[in-house]
Parts: C-alpha cells; structure tokens; sequence
C-alpha cells in the first residue's frame, strides 16, 4: 500500500504538485492522466524522491519514504523502478548491461566493487537478464549496444531493466510518449504483464485516455497539480472530461501529441 | 534462477557470459605486453626508489632557495618579458586560427569531395604537425633571428595544422539536414557553407582557438629559453645565475596571467557560445 498524504510541491512560485492525498493498494495499475504542466511528473518523481517535496509526505507499508536518507533511500529506489520517456539507456553500453543494471541496487561490499569497477555481474544475474530480455522478444539484440535498437525496443529494455532490480512499484513518466502506436502497444502491454504476473503495483503517466481506459485499473486525473477525479476508467466518460478540463476529449488529445510530437521527431 | 537455467542460458548464448578462452589469452597477453614495455622503460632509464629520492631532496633545496619570491632589481624587465610572451601568443594564436579556417573546410571530407586532393593537404597538416613548436622556434630563430617575431612565427606554424585538422573534424560532423535547408532554399555552394556550416562550427572553432590562446600563453614561456622572445629568456637567465627567488616570481606571476586569461576566455566563450 502507497499512501500519498497531502503531498505539495513548489518551485519558486509555481505549485507544480499541490496537496495531493492518494492510496494506491498494492497490485494496482493506475494511469495518472493531465495536460502538459499538471503535475504528473512531478508527483513520480516525488514517490522516488528524484524530487523533494514542500510539504507533506509517501507511505510505503507505513514506513516514511520522504525521511530516508542514504542507503535506506537507495534502497528504495531500488523497490521502485522508475521507466522514463525518452527511455534513459546508456546508449554506449550493449542491451544486456544496461538490463544488468537494474541489479546495482543488490550488490553489497565485495560484489558492489566488482560491479563498479570491472563490470562484474553473476553468471545468475546474467541468465536472470537474458530471461527477462527474452520474455518481450529481445534476447538476440543481448550484445548490441541499446542505442542501435528502436523506441519501442528500447523501452522494453527499460522494463527489463525495472524488473531486474526486483521492484514493488513500478513508475512509468509518459512511457509511451515518443513512440509510434504500434510500439506503444507492445510497452503498455508488458506493463500490464508485468503488472499481473508479478503483481507490481504500477502507477503510469498517460496522456492518450484510450489508452488509461484500456490499461488501467484506476484512473487519476490531475489538472494544475490537484486531483481532480479519481474513479474507474468506465466512469471517466467524454462528458466527464469535459466538465474537468473545458475542452473535449479530441482536443485534449490533440493536444499532447502537439506536445509529444516534437520527441517523437527528434528521436528520429 | 535455478543452476539447470543457469546453464541452459549459457548453453544458448555464451558471449553473454563472459569472453571465451581465446578472447581472454590474448587480452592476458596485451596486458602482459604493456607490463613489459613499462618495465622495460623503466630499467632502461635507471628508475630507482633511492634516485627519485636523491631527485625529490635536490628539488627541496631549489624550493627552500625559492622563498621567498623575490622581484629582484630587474622587475620592468619582468614585466615586459610577460607582456611579450602574451603578445606572442595572441598575435600566433590569431594568425593560425584564421588560417586554419580555409584549410579546414579544404580539409573536410563533406565540403571537399575530390580524394586526393583532401588526403594530400591532410598529409601535408600531418607533417607539419609532426614538429613541435620547440623545433619550428630553433629553426625561425635562425631564418629571422632572435626575437619575438620566431616565436609567433613558431607558434602559428606549429598550430595552423593543428587548428586546421580540429576544425575539419567540426565541419565533418556539422548536421546535412541544416545545409539540405540551404540549398532547398536556393543557395549555392559557397552560401551552403556560409549559412549552412559556419553558425554551426563557429562556436566550437572560437572555443578552440580560445583554449589554444591559454596554453600557448603558457608555451610562449619556454620559447624564451631557445631565444625566440618573452619571458622564457628572463627565467632561463636567472636560473643560469642561481637566482631562484626572482624565478619563483617569475612563476607566481605566469600562474597568475594564465589563471587570469583562463577566467577571461571562459567568461567569453560563455558569452559567445552560450544561448543559441
């Protein structure tokens, strides 16, 4: 169970994320939806704590993760893996190294070292790498370097990165966001596997409501850093996105992939 | 993991697993290699703990002869060696990197197609290059004999191939798309690269040249000590005499200038470059 409780985030005078109080129980897939600027990505961020917040506070199973501090905070972060939009690979190392980096996470003294310096991970860890790699079809591209890979492929390397690192909770900032349909499919799809075969709690920031609708167990929608609905995708209707944002759910479509569409072209 | 999965994926993809026996006797025997070439080096010019101690106590005497720093009588002298050595390096600075900007383009492979006639004018930056700017100031001391003129002669001669080869790899690597905008819009060859190129390598030439200025500052030093003007002659007298107080003057204030145009380029580069 995460438990957001009046969570706040200012940056100057600009409230990006303003009192916002959720509870995710666990084994849930929650779409975060909202136009550019709402919020979404700060309040990830905030759960990992790649941001810190004004005021307020995260429960994880009752224990305080805005108060962590060095290992313990690594340690979280750890538990919860974060996917990015433009994927954040290390593009200079090959697939599986960039996969076997979800594993840094777990190494204590001795085996920490021979990581860091040498690259030294367990034959364990290696065949725990190749058998996430080969779950979403990626297994011969093993020993290229990520950057020669596509969007899409690149972000199922990102999920076999996440669930190397044996997560709780999986945060996913607009994972589909830079990819064409059929890709964003394909990463939605190993979200929602990933989601019911392990039972990670995975709280995504979308802004295609088709695709929070189909995906989803739970939809949250945020405007100017509050929440603003928080129910199941049937009850998200057209009418409803309306009353919420003042404009139609076409033009509120319209309107991110105005915004996406730029990442898209310089992924290109 | 269960170890009978362990060894089905190594069964299937072993490379994933580490280097194979044969990857990993020739990685050995490179190293080995590289030991060797170190020891031997080493052997060679007689290391040994007990002279680098030997050294380290010389040095020490030479430091504790060396506070403290001194100006000496001859401290306008000092000045104007410093100032010399400046100028030497601007005016060198100067000359190779505007030189170098035609011999880069020439020197490009996406502006000049023709083959041979790009691989021979890199050739021919090889060679310059080849010799140091100690070896061209030997040479123009005795063409134009002594004086601040061999220095900044040395110095452009010497950075001209440097600065030219720099810039080419600028130009190589600057993005087609831009140009393709250029020639789309009606623009010939030469506005290609005007428009198309230039805004793209400007910065990076600029910041080149302006890293070349500091450490040719700092190089205009030594090209005293062979006669071609600057400091470099007023540090190597008074080395000759003993006068290491009036050296660590000399030094303190080249660490100074150095620092002082380092901060000056780095404010300008910023203003430059910075916010396109």
């Amino acid at each position: 169970m995460l438990e957001i409780q009046g969570l706040t985030r200012r940056f100057g005078a600009v409230v990006a994320v303003d009192a916002v109080s959720l509870a995710v129980p666990a084994g849930q897939m929650l779409g975060i939806i909202g136009r550019s600027g709402a919020g979404k990505s700060t309040l990830l961020r905030l759960v990992n704590r790649l941001a810190e917040p004004s005021a307020g506070r995260v429960l994880f199973e009752g224990r305080e993760i805005t108060r962590l501090r060095g290992r313990a905070l690594r340690e979280w972060r750890r538990d919860c893996a974060m996917i990015f939009q433009q994927f954040n690979l290390v593009q200079r190392l090959d697939v599986l190294t960039n996969v076997l980096l979800g594993r840094l996470g777990h190494h204590r003294g001795i085996g920490a070292a021979l990581a860091v310096l040498f690259g030294h991970f367990t034959a364990a860890e290696r065949a725990m790498a190749l058998a996430a790699l080969d779950r979403f079809g990626l297994v011969e591209t093993a020993l290229q370097r990520a950057g020669t890979l596509s969007g899409g492929q690149q972000q199922r390397v990102a999920i076999c990165r996440a669930l190397l690192q044996q997560p709780r909770l999986i945060l996913a900032d607009e994972p589909i966001a830079s990819l064409d349909p059929r890709n964003a499919q394909l990463v939605m799809e190993a979200l929602r596997q990933v989601n019911r075969q392990e039972g990670i709690t995975v709280l995504v920031n979308l802004h295609h409501l088709d695709t929070a609708r189909e995906y989803c167990t739970r939809i949250v929608a945020m405007q100017a850093g509050r929440v603003v609905f928080d129910g199941l995708p049937a009850e998200l209707t057209a009418e409803r996105v309306r009353r919420i944002y003042g404009i139609t759910e076409e033009e509120f479509e319209a309107e991110a992939r105005a915004r996406a569409a730029p990442c898209a072209a310089a992924m290109a | 993991m269960t170890p009978a999965e362990i060894a089905t994926w190594q069964a299937r993809l072993p490379a994933a697993f580490g280097a194979d026996a044969r990857t990993r006797a020739r990685r050995l025997a490179a190293w080995l290699a590289f030991a060797a070439w170190l020891g031997a080096a080493l052997w060679w010019f007689g290391f040994s703990p007990a002279r680098l101690w030997n050294g380290l106590s010389g040095l020490a005497t030479i430091i504790r002869l060396m506070i403290p720093p001194s100006p000496g009588e001859f401290w306008l002298d000092i000045l104007r060696g410093l100032a010399e050595s400046v100028a030497m390096a601007f005016l060198g600075t100067t000359v190779a990197a505007v030189l170098a900007i035609p011999l880069g383009f020439l020197g490009a492979g996406n502006v000049v197609t023709n083959t041979l006639a790009r691989f021979s004018l890199r050739r021919v930056l090889d060679g310059f290059r080849g010799v140091d700017q100690l070896i061209w100031a030997l040479a123009y001391v005795r063409a134009v004999g002594l004086g601040p003129l061999a220095g900044v002669l040395a110095i452009a001669t010497a950075d001209i191939a440097v600065l030219a080869k720099l810039y080419a790899e600028a130009i190589e690597n600057a993005e087609r798309r831009q140009m393709e905008g250029v020639t789309a819009a009606g623009g010939g060859w030469l506005a290609r690269l005007r428009f198309g190129v230039l805004p793209q390598v400007l910065p990076v030439m600029l910041a080149q040249a302006l890293y070349f200025f500091e450490s040719n500052t700092r190089s205009a030093a030594i090209l005293g000590v062979v006669g071609a003007g600057g400091i470099g002659l007023q540090i190597a007298e008074r080395i000759r005499v003993r006068h290491w107080d009036e050296v660590a003057f000399i030094i303190l204030l080249m660490i100074v200038m150095v620092a002082a145009i380092d901060w000056l380029s780095g404010r300008l580069r910023r203003r430059l470059i910075g916010g396109y």
